[in-house]
C-alpha cells in the first residue's frame, strides 16, 4: 500500500508543476485592433480603381479588415467587392462597381477578438484620382541630318488607357541623360504626341532615355523602363578642321609676336608715356639745395606787381560819361572828369543816387533808344501831349548829334499825385534813366511843390566845352515849335539852351511839355512856382559859366541857365536880363538844389558844392 | 455660306471658309480643360483654409443645382451617347453655371449679400464660406464633365488626324 500512495503524490505533484509552468508561459496581452490608415486610392485609366490601406497594430490577435463604402446619393453601405487583386491590404473596385462623377465615402475597419477599429473616411471621386500606368515600346534610334546625329524616340500609351475614343487625353515627358553623369537629366516636354527628336548628342556618347506620362487632370505616372542607345563616333569630320584652325591661329600668333618685338619700343612710349617732372619756371632746384633762399625767391618775383603809382588810381575814377553824338543814331562817350555829382537834386529822394554811371555808359542803349523813338517821335499825334519823357529825350539827344552830351544820372522820380494816373514810374523812369539828355533842352517838373511832393522830375544837362559843334548854336527849331509837338521835331540839332517845362502828365502818363515861353517866372498852368528852397535864382554868370545862385527866392525871375558849351563864345548863354528879353522860349530849369551857400553852378547846372568859395574873381 | 440682305434688296452672301469640326472642337476642349484646371486651384486653395471639421459638415454634392441633369456615370455610357447629345449636355451645363444663382434649390442656401454685421458674425461667415466651398465642387466637377465631353467630341471628329487622341 505504501507504493501506491507514493506514486498519487508524486503525479498530483507533477500534475501541479505542469499547470504552475504552463500558467507562465501565457504571458502576452490582448488588445483591440488599432484604428487602420487609408493611404490612397487610385485609377489608371478612368474605369476602375483601387484603394490600400496601413494597418495598425493587431492588438495581438488575429485582425481582419473590412472595407466599406457608401456612394453619394443612397445611404447603402456596400463591401469592397475585390480584396485580392490588388495585393494585401488593399480594394479593387472593377468597371461594373466604379461611377465617375459621384463622390464614394470609403472607411476601413479592423476587427480582432477583442474589437473592432474604424479608419478615418474618405471622399474621393474617380475623376480626380487617374494615375495612369507608364508609358510603353519605348525605342531611341540614331538618325542624321545633314551629317549630324540626333535621337529619334517614339514610345505608346499605357494599353489600358482608353485614348484612341478620347476617354484619357494624355501629354507626355520624357528624359536623358549620359550614362557616365548620373542625376543630370535633360527633361523633354513632349505634349501629346508619341515621339520626340534629340539633338545635340556627343559624339560617342552612350545615352539613358525614360519617358512618361499624365492625363489632362491627373498624377503622373512612374518612368518608362530605360532604353539605351549608343550614338557613333563622328569626331574625325570635326578633327582636320579643328587642325586647320589651330594652325592658322598659331601662324597668326607668330606674326603678331614678331610684330610687338619689333615696334616694342614705340609701343611702350604710346601705351606708357614718360610722365613729365614738376618745374617751376625761374626756379632753381640746385639753389634750392644750397640753401639761399633769397636766391631761390628772387626768380618768383613778378617785377613791377602790384603797381605802386597811385597816378593810375584817380584816372579810373569814373565821374561821369560823355556822350558824343556825331551822327544819329552813333553816339560816343566819353569820359570826363566833370563832376557829375553836382547835377544831383540832393532833396530828391527818389534819385539815383550812384550817378547813373553804369546807365549812361551803355551806349548800345541809347542808340536803340535814340533810333527807335524817332519814328515814335513823328507818329505822335498834333495834341499838346508829347511823346514819353524818355522819347523826348531821345528826341533832344538827336537833336544835337554833333555835339558831346554828357550824360548823368537822370533825377527821375515818379509824380504819384498827377492827375489822375500817374505815370508809368517804374518803367518810364527806368526807361530814362538810361537815355542821355541832350545838351540842350531841359525837362523840368512845374507844379506845385505839393503837387510834386517829394520828389521832381528834372534832367540835368550840360554842355561840355569845345563839345559842340557850331551848328548848333543856331537851332531854335525846339523853340519855335513853341508849345505844341515839341514831338514833332525830329532829331535835330538843336540849341543848347533850350528849355521845356512839364505842363502836365496826361492820361497815357504823357509828360506833356510846353516851352517856356516867358519868363520862367511865369509858367503857364501853374500857379505858382516853387520857390524859396526849392529853387535857387541865378544871380548870375561869372566868366567861368558859372552861374551864381541868390540866397533868396525873391529877386530877379531869372531863368537858369545851362550854360551850354559853345566855343567859348556864349552866345548861349542866357543871363537873366538876356533871358526876359529874348523872344525865344527858353526852357526853364528848375534846380531843386536847396539853396545853398554861394555856390556856383557848375557848367552843368547844378550847384557844385564842392567849388564853394572858388567864385570866379574874373 | 451665310445670306445677308441689305437695304436695296440686294442679296450679299457673306461666305465663310468652312472650319473643321475638328478644330473648333479643338479650341473648345483647350478652354476647358483651362476652366477645370482653374476650379481645380481654386478649391483645393480654398479647401487647405478649411478645418477638417468644415468638410464633414459639406452639403452633399447631390444637392448641386445642376444635379437634376443627367448625364452618363460610367465609361460606356459615355461612349454610347450621341455626338449631339453630349453637345447639349456640355450646353446644358454651361449655361446652368453662366448664373448659378438663378437656379435650384442651392441658391437659396447662398447668401451672396455683403455681410452686414450683426451679433452671429461667426455664424454667417462660416455658413457663407460654407455654402460657396460646396457650390465650387459642384463647379468643379461640372466643368470636368464639359471638359470629358468636349474631348470625347474632339476625338471623334479627328478621324484623320490620330495625333489628336
Amino acid at each position: 500500500m505504501g507504493c501506491g500512495a507514493m506514486m498519487k503524490s508524486v503525479m498530483e505533484v507533477l500534475l501541479l508543476l505542469m499547470l504552475f509552468f504552463t500558467a507562465h508561459a501565457k504571458e502576452k496581452s490582448y488588445s483591440p485592433p488599432e484604428k487602420p490608415t487609408q493611404t490612397r486610392c487610385r485609377s489608371p485609366e478612368k474605369e476602375t480603381f483601387t484603394c490600400w490601406w496601413e494597418p495598425g497594430s493587431d492588438g495581438g490577435l488575429p485582425t481582419t479588415y473590412a472595407l466599406y463604402y457608401r456612394k453619394e446619393n443612397s445611404e447603402t453601405v456596400y463591401e469592397c467587392p475585390d480584396y485580392h487583386t490588388a495585393g494585401e491590404n488593399s480594394c479593387f473596385f472593377n468597371k461594373n462597381d466604379t461611377s465617375i462623377w459621384v463622390n464614394y465615402n470609403i472607411s476601413v475597419v479592423a476587427t480582432n477578438a477583442l474589437g473592432r477599429a474604424f479608419s478615418d473616411p474618405v471622399d474621393i471621386d474617380v475623376v480626380y484620382i487617374v494615375e495612369p500606368n507608364p508609358p510603353e515600346k519605348l525605342t531611341v534610334a540614331v538618325m542624321e541630318d545633314k551629317g549630324w546625329p540626333f535621337l529619334l524616340v517614339s514610345w505608346e500609351p499605357p494599353h489600358k488607357a482608353d485614348t484612341r475614343s478620347g476617354w484619357i487625353t494624355l501629354i507626355y515627358e520624357l528624359r536623358v541623360r549620359l550614362e557616365e553623369e548620373e542625376d543630370d537629366w535633360e527633361m523633354h516636354h513632349a505634349g501629346q504626341q508619341k515621339m520626340f527628336n534629340i539633338f545635340s548628342l556627343r559624339s560617342g556618347g552612350e545615352y539613358l532615355v525614360e519617358v512618361r506620362c499624365k492625363p489632362d487632370h491627373g498624377f503622373w505616372s512612374e518612368w518608362s523602363s530605360t532604353s539605351y542607345v549608343k550614338v557613333p563616333d563622328y569626331f574625325h569630320r570635326e578633327k582636320s578642321m579643328w587642325i586647320l584652325v589651330a594652325v592658322f591661329s598659331a601662324f597668326i600668333f607668330l606674326i603678331l609676336t614678331w610684330l610687338l618685338h619689333m615696334n616694342s619700343h614705340s609701343l611702350k612710349h604710346c601705351i606708357l608715356p614718360p610722365v613729365p617732372g614738376p618745374k617751376i619756371k625761374g626756379f632753381d632746384n640746385k639753389l634750392l639745395k644750397n640753401g639761399n633762399s633769397d636766391e631761390i625767391f628772387s626768380a618768383l618775383v613778378v617785377p613791377n606787381f602790384p603797381p605802386a603809382s597811385s597816378s593810375k588810381y584817380e584816372e579810373m575814377l569814373v565821374e561821369y560819361l560823355e556822350v558824343y553824338v556825331p551822327e544819329e543814331p552813333e553816339l560816343m562817350l566819353e569820359e570826363s572828369k566833370d563832376l557829375l555829382d553836382g547835377c544831383h537834386k540832393s532833396e530828391n529822394s527818389r534819385s539815383d543816387s550812384d550817378s547813373g554811371r553804369g546807365s549812361c555808359d551803355s551806349h548800345t542803349l541809347l542808340m536803340d533808344k535814340c533810333g527807335e523813338t524817332k519814328e515814335e517821335e513823328r507818329q505822335t499825334n498834333r495834341e499838346s501831349s508829347l511823346m514819353e519823357t524818355q522819347g523826348w529825350k531821345e528826341e533832344a539827344i538827336n537833336h544835337d548829334t554833333s555835339g558831346k552830351v554828357k550824360t548823368w544820372p537822370s533825377v527821375y522820380s515818379p509824380l504819384p499825385q498827377y492827375g489822375s494816373n500817374p505815370l508809368d514810374k517804374q518803367s518810364s523812369l527806368e526807361t530814362a534813366k538810361q537815355h542821355s539828355l541832350s545838351t540842350s533842352p531841359f525837362l523840368t517838373q512845374p507844379g506845385t511843390k505839393d503837387a510834386l511832393g517829394p520828389s521832381y522830375t528834372d534832367f540835368c544837362l550840360s554842355n561840355k566845352e569845345n563839345h559842340l559843334h557850331p551848328q548848333t548854336l543856331a537851332h531854335r527849331e525846339l523853340q519855335t515849335r513853341s508849345d505844341v509837338n515839341i514831338s514833332n521835331i525830329g532829331c535835330k540839332r538843336s540849341s543848347a539852351t533850350e528849355y521845356v517845362e512839364v505842363q502836365r502828365v496826361n492820361k497815357e502818363d504823357m509828360v506833356l511839355l510846353q516851352p517856356v515861353v516867358s519868363r520862367c517866372g511865369h509858367i503857364e498852368g501853374f500857379p505858382n512856382l516853387p520857390k524859396g528852397e526849392d529853387y535857387s535864382k541865378v544871380k548870375g554868370v561869372d566868366c567861368d559859366n558859372r552861374l551864381l545862385l541868390q540866397r533868396e527866392g525873391t529877386g530877379e525871375d531869372v531863368c537858369p541857365c545851362v550854360d551850354q558849351e559853345t566855343n567859348g563864345e556864349g552866345g548861349n548863354c542866357y543871363t537873366s536880363s538876356t533871358v526876359s528879353t529874348t523872344q525865344k522860349p527858353t526852357a526853364c530849369m528848375y534846380t531843386a538844389m536847396p539853396l545853398q551857400e554861394e555856390t556856383a553852378l557848375t557848367l552843368n547846372g547844378y550847384v557844385d558844392t564842392a567849388t564853394m568859395g572858388n567864385l570866379p574873381s574874373c | 455660306m451665310a445670306l445677308k440682305k441689305t437695304d436695296s434688296s440686294k442679296l450679299l452672301m457673306a461666305v465663310c471658309s468652312s472650319v473643321p469640326i475638328s478644330d473648333l472642337l479643338d479650341r473648345a476642349s483647350q478652354g476647358s480643360d483651362k476652366l477645370h484646371a482653374l476650379s481645380t486651384i481654386i478649391s483645393q486653395d480654398l479647401n487647405s483654409h478649411f478645418p477638417p471639421i468644415g468638410q464633414v459638415i459639406m452639403p452633399r454634392p447631390s444637392m448641386c443645382h445642376t444635379s437634376s441633369l443627367q448625364t452618363p456615370s460610367d465609361k460606356q455610357q459615355t461612349l454610347q451617347v450621341s455626338e449631339s447629345d453630349l453637345l447639349s449636355l456640355a450646353r446644358s451645363l454651361l449655361q446652368a453655371w453662366s448664373d448659378p444663382l438663378l437656379m435650384g434649390p442651392a441658391a437659396q442656401t447662398i447668401s451672396l449679400l455683403p455681410f452686414s454685421g450683426g451679433n452671429d458674425i461667426g455664424q454667417d461667415r462660416i455658413s457663407q464660406l460654407i455654402n460657396f466651398n460646396f457650390l465650387l465642387s459642384c463647379f468643379r466637377r461640372d466643368s470636368h464633365k464639359i471638359d470629358s465631353f468636349l474631348k470625347v467630341l474632339r476625338c471623334r471628329a479627328t478621324k484623320a488626324q490620330p495625333q489628336m487622341c
